[in-house]
């Protein structure tokens, strides 16, 4: 039983570019949910058991003041929380000169106050995030991100030779801009969970990548004057069932989480969740097969 | 075989050592299995409460910015433990040329309190009201060229209704300023004059109490002008003593006798629990720095333990699906794998205990995301077994070589994701880096059970290990 990867591998390069194109148009014009962590302001959360909807709460909150109007509402799903609803109310309180301020306390206790009247809910979250504190964790996540990707660059160059390096790097990128795509199109929220998953997945599907390039150099040794195609099916083949089993349970865990989850977790279920599928995807459809043409002699 | 037997013992002594981590005395109140969890941290997203972060602005130029920070922890330690927050938790924290305060409140269940008393500068200054008005004078040109002329300013009562010109010199002299005196006592007192409300009672330390006299002699007005004719009440009014507390006035009146022994009433109709804080604020006096707000995180206790739950369920639910999968996929070896993932989850939870690292909502994800990468490990080697004996080896052979060649694997296959989540750690802030520290343990957890222990328990079962030749690649 052997499947031709290679053989198909134009189809697979074609469905990634897709792929790949549809995330960049929605990075490009929708954009991100971005947290609160990142853009500062304040967020409430609120537990009901009225049966609203967004709009409804929007309406309602729109007395609060001139940044309620312009209220960021995200209903918070769950499973198995049927009987009452919770949702996310982000604002971008304003000062006079127009930049991004805190609450004082005494407004805080008048907000949660007026909120828990007019919604009949239960304030059960109130976290703010100052406009310099938004600044320097942006800093810091960008920091993390730029750290992590030198790091395993370093890592494949000197793991690899400069083809699979290529391969493995091409192979990151797509993994990383498909896993922003869905966070675009289905609107989760960016927050540094999100990007701790995207980290997380970056690491992991390198190492999906990493075990199919050695069985790569293994069966270029053994099998000497065979050409390339054919020794990197093989290669494919051979790894299939160890990289599906490992991606499976890591796919079991993470999808329960995205279903149970509610609030920042979320976000890391759910790049986790895409994240192991397209990087399994990426191993096996996108990794190898490009790297053929490159690769002359192992 | 005598290396089973180290690995034998070498995998029960890190497990009794990590149960015993686990049921230490001291944790919290819990019965059955949950007792395992009892000693484990929980962050506040999890546990509920509040934490507050501050960046000190600490002037440039200041010799040792650090000893100011070191006063400021001492001051909200004092205003903390003098208002009821004995279990909230102080931290000081830096981060690239920045210096924090972080408050952590557990239980708490809601900021406004802590905001306050941490908020407040607690600078007390006295000085002499000259006049009031019932709006906001700030923007009258006539006011504002008032307190030019007077050499005061406009400051507004504490309910932000009145405002009234204040001097800090007393009379103009320049040897009669008070402002931020050392206050020794400071305590909540029924309201005699009131009903059924607190003043703050309070007392400056020795070394304020001549100075004190000598503003209120100076602003001594006898009682009988009060009742007497206008000009002299118009005069009068003009020497009102004000007590003013970072910038906000908190009262207002005349001195109808000099106070000689240091002693004064803050009064304005407070709830005890204001009167409380504010005796707290006097108290502690006044920061060495202004405080300004980065972070503010309420977490009510039923939300964090709806998450708690969830959180749970999934992993639950998760594990028992990954373990249902290994047994079917690996029959006799799936089996060791189970066994495995509740020897790594108690070595990640007995280190979590022992070392009192806090567990946050974050580092829960951390933990279901390395019960879904725990058996990798064993994936590797299994199908690294599989394949030797398909090639015609026995098992025994077979689990030697497999366990001899998936060493670099396993290694490189943990080597990226510890790189992610060592700079996540590094870099990270709040409750993330529970995520960064949850997921590195649980990788060398991982590859301990991966390597040492399922090593052991794959021999003792090795004869019951079958492999259909025809299946799989290859």
């Amino acid at each position: 039983m052997k499947i031709d990867f290679v053989g198909k591998r134009y189809y697979f390069i074609a469905l990634s570019l897709v792929l790949i194109v549809v995330s960049l148009i929605s990075i490009f014009t929708k954009g991100f949910n971005v947290g609160l962590e990142f853009i500062g302001g304040s967020e409430v959360i609120i537990k009901t058991s009225k049966d609203y909807t967004i709009a409804d709460v929007r309406n309602k909150i729109a007395e609060l003041g001139e940044e309620f109007k312009k209220a960021r509402i995200i209903e918070v799903h769950a499973l198995g929380q049927a009987e009452h609803r919770t949702f996310s109310i982000v604002v971008s309180p304003k000062d006079e000169k127009g930049t991004l301020r805190t609450y004082t306390p005494d407004e805080k206790a008048e907000i949660s106050k007026k909120i828990e009247e007019i919604l009949d809910a239960k304030v059960v979250s109130f976290n703010e995030v100052s406009g310099d504190a938004a600044d320097e964790i942006k800093n810091l996540t960008w920091k993390a991100v730029v750290f992590t990707l030198l790091g395993i660059l370093v890592y494949v160059a000197l793991r690899f030779k400069f083809a699979f390096g290529v391969g493995a790097v091409v192979a990151l990128v797509h993994d990383v801009v498909i896993t922003l795509g869905f966070f675009s199109i289905f609107g989760f929220e960016m927050n540094i969970a999100a990007i701790a998953a995207v980290l997380t997945l970056v690491g992991y599907s390198v190492n999906d990548t990493i075990i199919v390039y050695d069985r790569i150099r293994e069966f270029g040794r053994k099998f000497k004057g065979r050409d390339m195609a054919s020794i990197v099916n093989d290669s494919i083949n051979s790894v299939i069932i160890r990289t599906i089993n490992t991606s499976l349970t890591t796919f079991f865990v993470i999808l329960m989480l995205l279903l149970f989850s509610t609030g920042s977790i979320k976000s890391f279920a759910f790049g986790m969740t895409i994240g192991t599928i397209v990087g399994t995807y990426s191993s096996i459809f996108i990794a190898s097969p490009i790297v053929i043409k490159w690769v002359k002699s192992i | 075989m005598r290396s089973d037997r180290v690995r034998l013992i070498v995998s029960l002594i890190l497990l009794v050592a990590a149960i015993v981590a686990m049921l230490l005395p001291g944790g919290r109140q819990a019965k059955g299995l949950a007792r395992l969890f009892s000693r484990i941290k929980l962050g506040l997203d999890l546990s509920g409460g509040v934490r507050l972060e501050y960046k000190v602005d600490i002037e440039k130029g200041v010799e040792n910015p650090a000893a100011v920070v070191d006063d400021v922890w001492t001051v909200l330690r004092n205003r903390l433990d003098s208002a009821g927050y004995t279990e909230a938790v102080v931290k000081k924290s830096f981060r690239e040329n920045n210096s924090f305060v972080i408050i952590e409140i557990p239980d708490a269940t809601d900021t406004t309190k802590a905001e306050k008393l941490v908020g407040s500068t607690g600078l007390l200054w006295f000085g002499q009201a000259i006049d009031e008005r019932d709006y906001d004078p700030t923007v009258n040109p006539d006011d504002v060229n008032l307190a030019l002329r007077e050499g005061a300013q406009w400051y507004a009562d504490k309910n932000g209704k009145k405002w009234y010109l204040i001097k800090k010199e007393i009379n103009n002299r320049k040897d009669l300023v008070l402002v931020g005196p050392r206050v020794v006592e400071a305590v909540p007192t029924i309201d005699q004059k009131g009903v059924a409300n607190y003043v703050v009672s309070f007392t400056l330390d020795r070394q304020f109490v001549e100075l004190f006299k000598n503003i209120t002699k100076e602003l001594y007005v006898p009682e009988q002008v009060l009742n007497a004719g206008t000009t002299q009440y118009q005069l009068a009014l003009k020497k009102r003593l004000a007590i003013v507390l970072d910038d906000k006035v908190q009262f207002v009146g005349f001195v109808v006798s000099p106070i000689e022994d240091g002693r004064g009433q803050i009064r304005g109709n407070f709830t005890f629990d204001e009167a409380k804080e504010l005796a707290a604020i006097l108290r502690s006096g006044a920061l060495p720095a202004r405080l300004e707000k980065t972070s503010a995180n309420l977490v009510s206790p039923t939300l964090g333990k709806d998450v708690l739950e969830q959180s749970l369920r999934a992993g639950i639910i998760g594990s028992i699906l990954v373990m249902a999968y290994m047994l079917i996929f690996y029959g006799v070896m799936g089996i060791v794998a189970i066994i495995g993932i509740f020897y790594a989850l108690a070595i990640i939870f007995g280190f979590l205990a022992g070392t009192g690292a806090i567990l946050t909502l974050p580092g829960i994800a951390g933990i279901i995301f390395t019960i879904g990468t725990l058996v990798d490990g064993n994936i590797i080697i299994y199908e690294r077994i599989k394949e030797e004996m398909r090639a015609g080896k026995t098992p025994k052979a077979a689990i030697e070589i497999a366990f001899s060649r998936s060493f670099w694997a396993l290694f490189d296959a943990n080597l990226t994701t510890i790189i992610a989540a060592l700079f996540l750690y590094y870099f990270g802030t709040g409750t993330i880096k529970g995520f960064a520290i949850t997921t590195i343990v649980g990788i060398f957890a991982a590859m301990f059970m991966n390597l040492v222990f399922s090593k052991f328990l794959l021999d003792a079962v090795s004869g019951a290990i079958r492999v259909r030749k025809a299946g799989g690649a290859q």
